[in-house]
This record gives C-alpha cells, sequence and structure tokens, in this order.
C-alpha cells in the first residue's frame, strides 16, 4: 500500500515572525518586512533594502546562543525553525527509531567575511597579478577557523542531526531558489519509499550581504525603491522593478501517516504532490513559455492524483521581477488551462523578500497556515494589473478561502523549477480511534 | 506523457549503469584512468620511490579539446558556455558527457524522462573574480578601502559572476546541452554527497519519475577555500606532510589536495535491455547514516558501519559473497582506523578475503568528486575482472584489519560497496554487482 506522508511539526524564523502565528498574524494583516538594510554599512550600494529577520536569537528555542556564535545567520534561523518544528511534532518525547530519522534541508552558500576576503585578495596582490599562495597565507591570517568551519552549506543539517538525534540520512541539497522544495519533496520521497519514516525537511537562508547584493544587483534582479522599501516588492503589478533579498528558514517534521497516528501526533496536512523539472533552456532565464514551471506543477498534480479544478490556492513564485511575473503567469496557464483563471494566486515574497534557497520550505509553510485558517495570504503593493499577468493575485487583503489543496510553486536560477501539493487531512474519526488506541 | 512520482508501482524496477565518464588526476577518459590505475609505474620503481599525487588533474586544461567527442551542435554550446563554467562545472560536464556517449542513450530519448543528480561541493567565492572590484577600490599608493565596494566595486564584477559560482551548475548545463528535462537536483553534502545523488536518482526512477539519470559529483580542495576548510576538518594535509597518500598503511599522516569529478549513467534495467545497451553493472542498494552526539561529537565509524549493514540488508548481500570494497580511505590516522574497524564488523570472519581498494591513493582529496571517482573506478573494475593496487601500502597497520589490495592481480568479483564518510559523523555507501538478467 502506498505510504502516505503527513505534516506534524512546523517552526520558522522570518521577517515578519518569528514563530509560525507571528508569521500568520503578520501574512494576514499585509504586513511587510521590508526595511533599510543594516546587516552591513550598504550606504554606497545601488541597493540599500532588504526583509531582515528581527529580535532573533536562539535563546527564543532554549539554545545558548553562545554556542553558536560561529555560525553563519542561516545556521541560527535552521536550528531555531527545526527546534520549534521538533516540539510541535513531540519528536523528543515520542521514543522514535533514531535510525529511521533523517535530515533534508536546503540551505544556501554561507558568504565569506567581505572585509576579510577583499583584503587579503588586496594584500596578496603583487604586480597586480593574483598569487593564490599569497593569498591563502593572507585568508589563513584574516578569517577565523571557528567561523570558517561553520560556512558550509550542510552545517545546519549536520548540527539538527546531533541535537535530535537523527541517525538517518542527513543532506542538503542545493539548486537555487528551488534548494528547499526540493528537499521537502525528496525526504517525503524517501519516506514513501520506506527508507526512514520521518524526516525534518525544509531550509535556511540569508544573503543579505555584501556578496549576495553584488551578484544579485549584478544579474539586474534587484529593486531599487531605496526610498520606499514596503513597496519595493511589488509581484505581478505593472510598476516592479524586481526582488528584495530577505532571509529565514522553515522547517517541517513529516512522517508517515499510520508512524503519526500511532504516536497520537497532531495532523497538520498530508504532502500529496512533488514535481521537478528542468527548462533545459538557458543558464541565464527561464524559458519563454515556462516550460518546466509548468512541467513541475503538472507532475505535482499528477503525483497527488489531482486534477487542476482541484487546487484552492497557489502560493506562487512570485519574485516581482518583470520576467518571472509573466513567465509564471504563463505557465500557470499551461498547467491549469481554464482553472487558472479561478485559483487564487498570492506571492508573499511581497512581504517576506526573498530567501532565496529557504523560500520554498516558507512558502510551504504559508499553504499550511492556509489549509488550517481557511485564509489565503494577498500580494501587497499590487496595485496597477499588468495586461500579461492577468491572473486573480489577491491584490491587498487577504482572503476567506475554505482550502483542501494548495499548492506552492518555486522557480530557480539555471532553470530549476519544483512544485509541492498539501492537502488537508481529515479521516477524522480513523485519526482519533487511532490516537484513542494510541494512548 | 505525465508519470507519477509517487506511484508505488515501479519499486521492483532494477537500476543499472550503462555510461561511464570521468576527469582526473588519472587521465580524462575512463580508458586512460583505468590505464593509468592498473600501470601505475612498473613494479620495481614502485617499490622503489613512493608515489606523492599530481596536484589536479593537469590534463585537463578547460579548453573545448578537452571535453569528449561532441556532436557539433552541443561542442559549439559549450564553447559559448565555457566563461559562465567554473573549473568544477567544467570537469563535471566533460565527465557527464563522456557518460552520456558511453551510453548511446541520446540517440532516441523522451527528454521528458531524462533527469540530472549531481553531488558538489559548496562552490565558494574565488579571489580572481573579485580582482578587479579590489583593484579599483584601491588607491595609487596602493592601500585599499573597502567603503567603496558599492560604488566602485560593484561595477568591476562580472555580470553573471553569481551564476558561474552555484554549485547547481553542473547539473544544470548537463541538462541544458543535452535538453534533459526531468527531476534536476545537487546534493551539497560532502564527501558523502556522490553516494547519496546515486540514492537520489535511483529514488526517481524507481518512482518512474524518470527512465534515466544522469549522475555523478565533482569537486576540488585545491582552490583557496574549499583548501582552507578542507584542511580545517583535516581532510588534506597541513601543508607539512610529504603528500604522499598511504591509506592504511601504519605510516599514513593524511591526503594532499586534489580535484575531479565521475559521472554515470543510470537507467531502467528494462529500458536499457531494450536498446541493447552495454551494462557496466546493476545498482543492488543504498543507504546513509549519522552519528552525531548532542554537542556535535562524531562518530564515524559508527555511523559507516550502520550504514553498511542497512545497505547488505537492503542489497541482500552476504559478507563471503562480497566481490571487493572500494573504501573511503582518507590516510589519516583517525579516519582509516574508523573504517577499517567497521569494515570489520560488518564482514566478520569475510574481512580476510574481501579486497579493498582506495583510488585516494592515486587521486589524492577530489572533495565532493571522490566518490563518484571510486564508483567509477571499480565499475572499471567489475568490467575487467581484476582490482588495481592500493599505492604506498607496504606496512599494514594491526589498527587496520583490511587486506589492501598491492597488486593488479586480485580478482574485483562481482559485487562490490563504495563506501564514503565524512568526518562529522556521516556515512553513504551503495552496492553494486553484475547485472544478471
Amino acid at each position: 500500500m502506498r505510504r502516505r506522508v503527513v505534516v506534524t511539526g512546523i517552526g520558522c524564523v522570518t521577517p515578519i515572525g518569528n514563530t509560525i502565528t507571528e508569521l500568520k498574524s503578520s501574512l494576514y494583516s499585509g504586513r511587510v518586512g521590508v526595511g533599510k538594510l543594516t546587516l552591513f554599512d550598504a550606504s554606497h550600494f545601488p541597493v540599500q533594502i532588504a526583509a531582515e529577520v528581527r529580535d532573533w536569537d536562539l535563546s527564543r528555542v532554549g539554545e545558548d546562543p553562545r554556542r553558536w556564535q560561529h555560525c553563519p545567520r542561516q545556521t541560527s534561523f535552521a536550528i531555531g525553525a527545526g527546534l520549534q518544528a521538533a516540539r510541535q511534532a513531540g519528536i523528543r518525547e515520542s521514543r522514535i527509531d533514531s535510525q529511521r530519522f533523517g535530515v533534508y534541508l536546503g540551505c544556501g552558500e554561507p558568504f565569506e567575511d567581505f572585509r576579510a576576503f577583499t583584503t587579503s585578495i588586496h594584500d596578496s596582490l603583487e604586480c597586480c597579478e593574483h598569487e593564490s599562495d599569497s593569498f591563502m597565507q593572507h585568508a589563513l591570517q584574516l578569517f577565523d577557523p571557528d567561523t570558517e568551519r561553520e560556512f558550509e552549506p550542510d552545517m545546519p543539517a549536520i548540527h539538527l542531526g546531533g541535537l535530535l538525534d537523527a541517525q538517518g540520512p542527513i543532506l542538503n541539497c542545493i539548486s537555487a531558489c528551488v534548494s528547499s522544495t526540493q528537499a521537502i519533496g525528496e525526504a517525503a520521497r524517501m519516506i514513501r519509499q520506506d527508507e526512514v519514516d520521518v524526516m525534518l525537511c525544509g531550509g535556511a537562508h540569508s544573503t543579505i550581504h555584501p556578496f549576495g547584493v553584488t551578484g544579485f544587483q549584478r544579474l539586474s534582479a534587484l529593486s531599487t525603491r531605496n526610498d520606499n522599501p514596503s513597496a519595493a516588492v511589488r509581484p505581478f503589478d505593472a510598476d516592479r522593478d524586481g526582488f528584495v533579498i530577505g532571509e529565514g528558514a522553515a522547517a517541517f517534521i513529516i512522517e508517515e501517516l499510520e508512524h503519526a497516528l500511532r504516536r497520537g501526533a497532531d495532523i497538520l496536512g498530508e504532502l500529496t504532490g512533488y514535481g521537478s523539472a528542468q527548462d533545459a533552456f538557458r543558464v541565464t532565464d527561464s524559458h519563454p513559455e515556462g516550460r518546466g514551471t509548468a512541467t513541475a506543477m503538472q507532475r505535482a498534480l499528477a503525483s497527488a492524483r489531482l486534477n487542476p479544478q482541484d487546487i484552492d490556492y497557489i502560493n506562487a513564485h512570485g519574485t516581482g521581477t518583470i520576467l518571472n511575473d509573466r513567465i509564471e503567469t504563463l505557465a500557470i496557464k499551461h498547467a491549469f488551462g481554464q482553472d487558472a483563471f479561478r485559483i487564487p494566486v498570492s506571492s508573499t515574497k511581497s512581504m517576506l523578500g526573498h530567501a532565496t534557497t529557504a523560500c520554498g520550505a516558507i512558502e510551504l509553510a504559508v499553504c499550511l497556515l492556509s489549509l488550517q485558517s481557511g485564509v489565503i495570504p494577498p500580494t501587497v503593493n499590487h496595485e496597477r494589473p499588468d495586461p500579461q499577468c492577468d491572473l486573480d493575485y489577491v491584490p491587498r487583503n487577504a482572503r476567506e478561502v475554505a482550502c483542501r489543496h494548495v499548492m506552492t510553486n518555486n522557480i530557480g536560477f539555471g532553470g530549476q523549477n519544483a512544485a509541492l501539493i498539501v492537502s488537508r487531512y481529515d479521516e477524522p474519526a480513523r485519526a482519533s480511534q487511532r490516537s484513542r488506541l494510541a494512548a | 506523457m505525465l508519470q507519477l512520482p509517487f506511484s508505488d508501482a515501479g519499486n521492483q524496477r532494477r537500476i543499472v549503469v550503462t555510461g561511464i565518464g570521468v576527469v582526473s588526476a588519472c587521465g580524462r577518459t575512463p580508458a586512460t584512468f583505468w590505464k593509468s590505475l592498473t600501470h601505475p609505474l612498473t613494479q620495481s620503481s614502485l617499490a622503489a620511490e613512493e608515489q606523492s599525487i599530481p596536484s589536479g588533474a593537469a590534463d585537463f586544461s578547460g579548453r573545448i579539446d578537452d571535453f569528449c567527442e561532441l556532436p557539433t551542435a552541443i561542442r559549439k554550446s559549450i564553447q559559448k558556455a565555457l566563461k559562465l563554467m567554473n573549473r568544477e562545472t567544467q570537469m563535471g560536464v566533460a565527465a557527464g558527457q563522456q557518460a552520456l556517449l558511453d551510453s548511446g542513450l541520446l540517440q532516441d530519448f523522451d527528454p521528458e524522462r531524462i533527469g540530472v543528480c549531481f553531488g558538489a561541493e559548496n562552490a565558494s567565492v574565488k579571489p580572481e573574480d573579485f580582482l578587479s572590484g579590489v583593484q579599483a577600490c584601491s588607491d595609487s599608493n596602493g592601500s585599499f578601502d573597502v567603503e567603496r565596494w558599492g560604488e566602485e566595486g560593484i561595477p568591476e564584477v562580472a555580470p553573471l559572476w553569481l551564476l558561474k559560482c552555484l554549485p547547481n551548475m553542473p547539473a544544470c548545463h548537463l541538462a541544458i546541452l543535452n535538453d534533459l528535462r526531468g527531476p534536476n537536483n545537487t546534493i551539497t553534502q560532502r564527501d558523502v554527497a556522490a553516494n547519496m545523488a546515486i540514492a537520489e536518482a535511483c529514488r526517481a526512477i524507481k518512482d518512474d519519475d524518470a527512465d534515466a539519470m544522469l549522475v555523478g559529483a565533482t569537486g576540488t580542495t585545491l582552490s583557496a577555500f574549499n583548501l582552507m576548510h578542507a584542511r580545517l576538518e583535516d581532510e588534506v594535509f597541513d601543508g607539512t606532510g610529504d603528500a604522499v597518500c598511504r591509506p592504511f598503511d601504519k605510516r599514513r599522516n593524511g591526503s594532499g589536495p586534489g580535484e575531479g569529478a565521475g559521472v554515470v549513467v543510470l537507467e531502467d534495467a528494462r529500458a536499457a535491455l531494450r536498446r541493447g545497451a552495454h551494462i557496466y553493472g546493476e545498482i543492488l542498494g543504498t543507504a546513509s547514516t549519522a552519528r552525531i552526539g548532542h554537542d556535535g561529537a562524531a562518530a564515524c565509524g559508527q555511523a559507516l558501519s550502520s550504514a553498511m549493514q542497512q545497505l547488505m540488508t537492503r542489497a541482500g548481500l552476504r559478507p563471503d559473497s562480497l566481490g571487493h570494497i572500494h573504501a573511503h580511505g582518507l590516510g589519516t590516522l583517525k579516519s582509516d582506523i574508523a573504517e577499517a574497524r567497521a569494515i570489520c564488523q560488518v564482514l566478520g570472519e569475510a574481512v580476510r578475503t574481501v579486497p579493498v581498494v582506495a583510488v585516494r591513493s592515486q587521486l589524492s582529496n577530489a572533495g565532493a568528486g571522490m566518490g563518484a571517482l571510486q564508483l567509477i573506478a571499480s565499475l572499471l573494475a567489475l568490467r575487467n575482472g581484476h582490482l588495481f593496487p592500493v599505492l604506498n601500502f607496504s606496512e599494514p597497520d594491526p589498527e587496520c584489519p583490511v587486506e589492501p589490495v598491492t597488486s593488479c592481480d586480485a580478482v574485483a568479483g562481482n559485487s562490490f560497496l563504495n563506501l564514503s564518510m565524512f568526518g562529522r559523523g556521516l556515512a553513504s555507501c551503495v552496492a553494486v554487482g553484475t547485472f544478471r538478467e
């Protein structure tokens, strides 16, 4: 029999809420997390705005921040979100089989200390030539070894594996902005194929860093509305001019349905669909028809054994760049046909900014909230419709919609695409009977 | 037609290897790689002089002629894309193209049914990409002002720099060059990534999400930050060693930095048989585990023995039926003891008869690429029927009770385990066997 995968814990650290309750309240009131960039002095940068996580440290989940002082921001976010999810799911209290418990995250590249890096290059310059041995000598003096050890994308997964005693597979993937979406989809596949029973999955990232701003600015991907940060991210709006760099994490405990029922866990939703697809077009931009994007959504529908008319809400990738929003709209129409015009589609990046590799996980948390509350978050700043973006983008205000199946869609550099579907879990009679038995 | 990634119908699918490709310090084709492994030196010079490791894949210049024989259109596309690829990506793409050519898969195929899964290093920032920017922020008397970066440094960085250094680029370039539209992912789990990529690709095929997957890994410990991080993790020499890698030898003191990529084509066995493909071997199973304490303390040996035990069960292998073991063989004092004890614990008495190889003695530490290079070396051994020596092994260490191969005479057998470990408490392994219908 097909093994079903359900969500039993959620955690998040985001620019508009450092718990799932805070996130929910911000989303439905349309609170924007974009503001002046404060994590480094960006006063001479072309882009001076970002969606930063505020008022966060690991003491909020009972960890001693001193233990994690050498870690990059994303590790702190991942541990925060991961421990929140594990607590909600009651992982430590339940005697789960550690060997059947793994971690799969989509955490991005942590960036090196910018001043130390550029200074090392400068100090190693000889006759205008870069000399690698000399760079190494300078770098070894300027970089802190304890910090460097933590600057690898797999460290959050490794730390969470240790903290939660997960002895199954522990891994991290990077597939640009679909990393955490694929980490969750692949983690579910591992449960479905009976390799494990429980996975902690999700992602974390922060590119609010001189390297991040440099890279995205050179790709002309960023909004330069420095004077009006809260209006900067305008997904699907005619006046959109790019995305705003964000940061954060979301994590989930997902497990095999019977396993969750046996231990009497609260079931927050069922992970029913996953699709991954490649545009196979260009590294630099998406296929003009959104070929891979549409295919990923179709594969997610097929794997969930659902039809377009079954979907009640789509959380779009919706970065707010000219091209992404147009192509994603085309792809939704291609995947959903006439239903595309009926289904509400919103981009919560309008409030959260773009958390790059972590965005898929955070947006899945948004979807699970909609399943539970029957409310769809809005696309804020959507004021002047773009004729080429002609779907229902839930402008400005949250909307009540009873949701049974919702999809989140992500698109990444390199032609990467992935989509997930979560569904309301309602076999209440059976579920309560099982939990009574377990008790 | 849409397929069902989560369907359970495909769980019985058998998965075989139908193509291989390699870029390494010991050759940049499977043929030269094998020749180099099996003819490392004449026996007399082997005895007289220990082998130090070449510092990289010197034969691979990254120019278009170093890619394999290619259809004109793909050759042109690679030529155009080269400036967007860092060296790890170039090696991964070259190995991937070899594997595709070798498999004959692209003669007649459905692009939606072939995916890519890679293991890769965190693509750290390369100093040379920021050189012009740093120079622009320096004044005539040579002082550098980082505060000028925002205005004067940023415009000097290549517009596509960020795309060049993303770790998912090998998998993306291969998909784009060859129109592979199936699932596409990149696992960034350092030394244990390659076997994990094999496992993930097998899951996609078993789920009927793809009929074939191009799977590989590429890595380096030669570039500045990779080298620094590898040194901090005790993965490579600290610079004071003699750059001779001696896995399981009593005098071992680590391994030097290196680089390389290996790629295989994995395919549903029925599809491979239908098109008459050459089959190198069958993936019999995969496993990965972790042993990390609450305080971060790692127990790699325990992780490895647990992964191996799971793998033997999943693959239906008995210790005495095992052909050989391809060890991680890091060549450090601690890691080799942990690995040898894990092998000994799982194999029991059979440890005396199952030969162990470690291609790291030839290649040094190619980072995330290592697991894939090991796999390809052992697949070639299965095909040729015999193994290749662990170089520089002459003084057994009683703490490492395994049987390293010292000549080309040892029989490869019909199956092998490919082992990888990472010092943070992780292990991954893959079992491969000769394919029998």
